[in-house]
């Protein structure tokens, strides 16, 4: 935007161009007076006008005067420009008010900053619009995929996006059910299901069928009962044998582990005959210092010394020699059919023998088999070794004499059912027993002292 | 020959079995999610016969599987599931490493999840076997419906165990089917009896409890996870054997005093449904025909009350069971039906030292005159068990006594109770506190030695009570003695029996006399407990004695 100020250099500049065309205009007029005599005697160049080609693009600038055309046009765009449109076309009440005399109010109205006015367009010619942001490279490839797919779904055939919204949605496959959820429905689980019509190897191969469970697995682990309900003396008001019984048994086992200890502690002690006496001490000290220790050594030595020489070579047995062993094995064979010979028939005299010997033999394998299912029958009420650790019987819970207390309302309960579980699931050889997991580091712990700490003494 | 030689741990028992470490690298699972599907399974490990055998030679403690079981593992479904939900877990920790939240949300929103349906249908496939496992199960539900729920387990699972719980406890009052109550010190045995069989279970107090550290946590959860399953498959058979509906809705009565009643003040919005289930089953309109034995109408036509300090859930679980009407403060939970002013109120618990206020009609009973008459079958004497009065000790039914093992006195009365004698007055003076007079201590005395003999006879149960009549001198027209033939029968086989033992060898019967030394045994022990019981009654009796004197 010019302000007036440039507009009023430039006006005036074109003026003075204009001006000086004018004068040199008139100045070429004849009858012109020059206040500078003219020597050369232009007067001779007076009615002569320089003849120019107007048609020459150089020239059109130079010797056509648009003065008027321009000074139009100008005016034309001042009005545009002050007021939005030509003056012409406006209408009356744009142009003029009639001026009753208001009395404006001073003071309320906030009047702009300067520097607002200043900045704000002085032009009424609208800026033009930026065809760049309307232009799009793509627009009638865009044009044509629209049409195409509004005739598509005139048709009836849709994208593959509408066709999935408008799909059903399947009840159970939205989103996988959490087995825990409190609100989760049953049903009858062991309805006589109607048979698979499909063909068995689809099943199989397809995976819909699942595998046999294999026979073995139906088999409980431990025939004790799932719930052992406690002893008699464990009632929060027991009768008095009961608890007595209780008790004792409790008793029992710590009198046992206390055995254990006990053992234990005897087993590792120090025996008196192996604590040093002076006497011990002084023959250690003096051991080998001795010369009677010396001479009894050396006789020990000479026992030792037979001497294992190399043995003879053995000379090559002679055909006598063969024969005769020969012979000899074969007595030997014949001797041993004799004599089999006959204890096969004596043995008809040993039958009472025999037959009380057999007896025996079956009376111990007898004793042997009940043995074994006695052994078997108790193995499948106990807890097996299943890994590591054993298992360790649970403490039995128990309240003393004076913990007892005949109300339920001033009951403090013993045990914890928790744990009480976890040890019968172990005991039923369901799982195998184990003990919480210690922390262990992987490096050991380093202590350093800061430095600035390490710099005081 | 080196070829065709038999290599050791080839085959036979070495081949059988694998290790837990290559059982688990086969289904390439880590050794949580191996033991999770162990369990989930019912795949258990085997102790080897020759350890030796099965681990090539070394005797380190291993933990060995069948290797049949293990093959069998690798077609579970699950174990696909499982590294999914690995995977899953991989991703979702991915994506908060990098703060990428939208991606977590919609992770978090595609969690995968399995069902065990199939297991529990492969693993019990029919109902009956389903039903003999369910003792472990409910008694792990229990449990776990105690558990507080600070988060270290999963709320949902805490939840759904108390719905299953809830649910079997209104099944069990609907058949009317307990048996047996025992208190301990560790929780209530309860005993029902369901479609023939005989299911024990036990339930925690309902007392805030910490727990022990040495349990593994994962562990038990996952047999959780697999008994709820097993539970709610179950609930719903027996709830389709009484045509009833399932999960068990509340008739329209019921509803609009639920409504009424529960506020927010009492239960969550999610826990008011099962809360007012328990509390308001007796306003089903359900009615079991088949309540023809005397036991199971034990309390019917009672209406108890039980104050603040009982505990409320086990006794109106018993008392529902056996047609009695229950109420309690209305400040106390949802569900109370009247309040202690009603009038009609006949039997009111109560496990204070001394009550103040005491209505006429009506018996101030222990909680354990509940229990004990459950287990009796029979409503006993009230006096026993009055507010203030030393409860005589409560007895576990689950003990079955053998011949001439020790029966305890209480028992004693009991049986005798049972039977509908009535019980010695004698008895009774001595246990209760009395007014001290000399007469008394001959009284006493007396009766020790009476009360001994007493014992000492009824101890014995297998002899049989003989009844000595005085005779009279004179000569009367003779009468004709009823034959019992109970007695002439046991009689003959007395007399067979000796005349066998005279008829033995030496060598057996030498045998036979060890034998009954050793039955006798028992005999004798019960003897030396009945006198100890003595001494210590004496010994109490004395102290009571000194007490009054001073």
């Amino acid at each position: 935007a010019y302000s007036s100020r440039t507009l009023h250099l430039q006006q005036s500049a074109r003026n003075m161009a204009a001006a000086r065309r004018h004068k040199r205009v008139a100045a070429s007029q004849p009858g012109f007076l020059r206040l500078k005599p003219d020597l050369d005697h232009s007067a001779s160049r007076i009615g002569h006008k320089k003849r120019v080609n107007k048609n020459k693009k150089k020239n059109w600038n130079k010797y056509s005067d648009i003065q008027d055309v321009e000074e139009f046009l100008e005016d034309v765009r001042l009005q545009e420009r002050a007021t939005g449109g030509l003056l012409s076309d406006k209408s009356d009440d744009g142009l003029f008010f009639v001026d009753v005399g208001e009395q404006k109010k001073k003071g309320k109205g906030l009047k702009p900053l300067r520097i607002d006015l200043i900045l704000q367009p002085d032009s009424q010619v609208p800026p033009p619009k930026d065809i760049l942001a309307y232009q799009q490279p793509n627009a009638r490839k865009l044009r044509l995929m629209a049409q195409k797919a509004e005739k598509l779904a005139a048709m009836g055939v849709l994208p593959r996006r509408e066709r999935l919204l408008q799909r059903r949605r399947i009840p159970g496959s939205e989103k996988p059910v959490a087995n825990n959820d409190p609100a989760r429905a049953f049903y009858d689980l062991w309805r006589p299901d109607r048979p698979d019509t499909a063909d068995p190897y689809y099943l199989e191969q397809t995976k819909r069928r699942l595998v046999k469970r294999p026979e073995k697995l139906n088999v409980k682990p431990s025939l004790l009962p799932a719930v052992e309900v406690a002893a008699p003396g464990a009632s929060y008001n027991p009768d008095f044998t009961s608890h007595q019984a209780l008790l004792l048994e409790a008793h029992e086992t710590e009198v046992a582990k206390l055995k254990a200890e006990e053992k234990l502690a005897r087993q590792l002690a120090v025996r008196k005959e192996d604590l040093a006496t002076e006497e011990s001490v002084f023959r250690e000290q003096v051991e080998g210092l001795i010369e009677e220790e010396e001479e009894k050594l050396e006789a020990e030595e000479d026992d030792e010394g037979t001497a294992v020489g190399p043995t003879a070579q053995t000379e090559k047995k002679t055909e006598k020699q063969r024969k005769r062993e020969k012979a000899d094995r074969v007595k030997e064979l014949q001797k041993k059919a004799e004599r089999k010979a006959i204890d096969s028939r004596q043995q008809l005299f040993q039958l009472r023998t025999i037959s009380a010997e057999l007896r025996r033999r079956e009376q111990q394998t007898s004793v042997r088999r009940t043995r074994r299912k006695d052994q078997q029958e108790r193995e499948k009420v106990q807890p097996r070794r299943l890994g590591k650790l054993r298992f360790q019987a649970p403490d039995l819970d128990v309240q003393l004499s004076d913990e007892l207390s005949g109300s339920l309302r001033t009951l403090k309960p013993e045990g914890s059912i928790l744990k009480d579980r976890f040890k019968s699931l172990q005991k039923r050889n369901l799982i195998e027993p184990r003990e919480r997991a210690k922390f262990k580091r992987k490096f050991k712990v380093k202590y350093v002292e800061k430095r600035e700490f390490r710099e005081i003494q | 020959m080196g070829g065709l030689q038999k290599k050791k741990y080839e085959s036979g028992s070495a081949t059988n079995y694998i290790s837990r470490n290559k059982a688990r690298k086969k289904l390439s699972l880590s050794l949580a999610d191996f033991r999770r599907l162990c369990i989930l399974k019912g795949i258990y490990p085997h102790e080897p016969k020759h350890k030796k055998k099965v681990n090539k030679g070394s005797t380190a403690q291993r933990t060995f599987y069948l290797l049949k079981d293990i093959r069998f593992l690798m077609h579970e479904p699950i174990v696909g599931k499982f590294r999914e939900y690995k995977i899953f877990v991989r991703k979702l920790r991915k994506a908060y490493g990098k703060a990428e939240w939208g991606t977590a949300e919609k992770l978090r929103g595609n969690k995968p999840g399995y069902k065990l349906d199939h297991i529990i249908k492969e693993r019990y496939p029919t109902f009956i076997d389903a039903l003999r496992d369910v003792d472990d199960a409910l008694s792990m539900c229990f449990l776990f419906s105690t558990f507080p729920r600070t988060g270290k387990c999963h709320v949902q699972t805490i939840e759904l165990c108390r719905r299953l719980s809830v649910e079997w406890m209104n099944y069990i009052i609907t058949l009317r089917s307990l048996r047996k109550v025992f208190l301990s010190i560790k929780g209530i045995y309860y005993q029902a009896e369901v479609l023939g069989q005989i299911i024990t279970w036990l339930v925690p107090y309902q007392f805030a409890h910490d727990h022990p550290t040495d349990v593994d946590y994962r562990v038990m959860a996952t047999f959780t996870e697999l008994y709820t399953t097993l539970l709610g498959f179950i609930n719903f058979r027996l709830y389709q054997t009484l045509n009833l509906v399932y999960p068990p809705k509340l008739d329209g009565k019921g509803e609009e005093e639920s409504r009424a009643e529960s506020e927010e003040d009492y239960a969550m919005d999610s826990e008011r449904y099962m809360e007012v289930l328990l509390h308001l089953f007796c306003h089903s309109r359900f009615s079991h025909p088949c309540f023809g034995s005397l036991q199971e109408k034990l309390f019917e036509g009672l209406k108890f009350f039980l104050n603040r300090e009982v505990p409320r859930e086990s006794l109106a679980f018993v008392l529902r069971c056996f047609g009695a009407q229950v109420s309690w403060d209305k400040s106390l939970c949802i569900g109370s039906t009247y309040d202690v002013t009603d009038e009609t109120i006949t039997h009111h618990v109560v496990d204070r030292p001394s009550l103040e206020k005491q209505y006429i009609n009506r018996y101030y009973v222990q909680p354990q005159w509940v229990y004990d008459c459950v287990n009796a079958r029979m409503l006993l004497p009230v006096e026993d068990y009055f507010v203030g009065v030393t409860l005589p000790p409560h007895l576990s039914p689950f003990v079955e006594e053998k011949e001439g093992d020790y029966v305890p006195p209480e028992k004693l009365k009991l049986l005798a109770l049972q039977k509908g004698e009535r019980p010695e007055q004698e008895e009774e003076e001595e246990e209760e506190d009395n007014d001290d007079s000399e007469e008394e201590e001959d009284e006493d005395q007396s009766d020790d030695e009476d009360e001994l003999k007493g014992m000492e006879e009824k101890c014995r149960v297998c002899r049989p009570i003989v009844l000595f009549q005085a005779s009279s001198v004179k000569v009367t027209p003779g009468e004709a003695k009823p034959v019992n033939r109970q007695r002439a029968e046991q009689e003959a086989k007395a007399e067979e029996k000796r005349l066998a033992v005279m008829m033995m060898k030496k060598r057996d019967k030498y045998l036979y006399d060890k034998i009954m030394f050793g039955k006798k045994r028992s005999v004798r022990e019960a003897n030396k407990m009945s006198a100890k019981r003595k001494a210590l009654d004496e010994a109490s009796k004395a102290n009571k004695k000194k007490k009054l004197k001073k």
